[in-house]
């Protein structure tokens, strides 16, 4: 089962504020691809990786935006049907939450 | 020689004033032969600080094709507080920076083999959020280093960071120092140690490089 499939949306936070980015994650003969959408940019997530845990879906991966500002961000999140929970990271700075929801097609 | 020191929305004055009359001086020691001017992206207009409001003038437009120095101060305010709630903290004033004018004419002073380009305190961090200086060698205020290395920028927490064509300083009165490195890099020892003199102020630390033997961790 690969629950992250599908298109989401995401709030995360930045060192100037929040942004609303769509993601979407997509099953390819080269296993897991997924993109993220904001601010007129679409970025590729690398290095997304994912494992089955009692609590769901687990999946981590990397994402360099450039816009509102150049920053690299990992993120960490929980997958529990419709909904996302975890975290994102820029760099050394504290981990902020983040909440995500299913868009329903 | 130009310096061309840009003025933006925000900007804290002493990351401009100290270099300033730092350079000032050091004009004088060689003779006018160095012009340092206060500019901004916009062209001549009085510009605000991000202190009490303080306004310094600028009296041209930035000019990315004039040999010399392009130099970026940093911003001043809070430090704390929500964006989200509307606070303009100084990384949002930082990136308010990168959606000026200001980008374009400092991305084409980088390209300029002609130009280095200088930063006090905020200033790298609002040409790093802007993706300007993107795996090159930087310093920032010492609140901003986490920020600047998380735009890609390598962080190197010395007072000074000379990385070719791009000069950065720390924090706030790190300025002086800058200045100062400025002078001697151009003019010699000897300019830059007759402002010392007459400042009587002394710059502190190694001007950091990406030269020599790399230190082994003990």
């Amino acid at each position: 089962m690969n629950s992250i499939i599908g298109i989401w949306d995401l709030k995360l936070r930045t060192p100037i504020g929040s942004l609303a980015v769509v993601y979407t994650f997509t099953d390819t003969a080269d296993g897991l691809r997924g993109t993220a959408e904001g601010r007129g940019e679409t970025v590729p997530l690398v290095d997304i990786d994912q494992q089955t845990t009692a609590d769901g879906q687990h999946v981590t991966w990397r994402q360099s935006i450039t816009r509102p500002i150049t920053l690299n961000l990992d993120f960490d999140v929980t997958v529990a049907g419709d909904t996302l929970t975890g975290h994102s990271r820029a760099g050394r700075l504290p981990r902020s939450s983040v909440t995500g929801n299913r868009r329903n097609a | 020689m130009h310096v061309q020191i840009v003025l933006f929305d925000g900007f804290d004055p002493l990351d401009v004033i100290a270099p300033f009359e730092v350079l000032a001086a050091g004009s004088d020691a060689v003779q006018g032969e160095l012009i340092v001017e206060l500019v901004s992206a916009q062209g001549p207009r009085p510009v605000r600080s991000g202190t009490r409001g303080l306004v310094l003038t600028a009296t041209s437009r930035l000019d990315p094709t004039k040999p010399g120095y392009v130099l970026v101060p940093g911003a001043s305010g809070p430090t704390v507080g929500d964006p989200d709630e509307g606070v303009e903290t100084i990384p949002v004033l930082l990136a308010r920076f990168g959606e000026t004018e200001a980008v374009t004419l400092v991305r084409e002073a980088l390209r300029n083999p002609e130009v280095t380009v200088a930063t006090v305190c905020g200033g790298s961090l609002a040409l790093a959020m802007a993706g300007l200086i993107t795996a090159r060698h930087a310093v920032t205020h010492v609140q901003g280093m986490e920020v600047l290395a998380a735009t890609g920028v390598h962080a190197v927490p010395a007072r000074v960071v000379d990385d070719g064509d791009l000069v950065s300083a720390g924090g706030v009165t790190s300025g002086l120092d800058l200045g100062l490195h400025i002078l001697e890099r151009e003019y010699g020892p000897r300019i830059a140690h007759a402002v010392e003199t007459y400042f009587e102020y002394e710059r502190r630390g190694t001007v950091w490089r990406n030269t020599g033997r790399q230190p082994v961790a003990v």
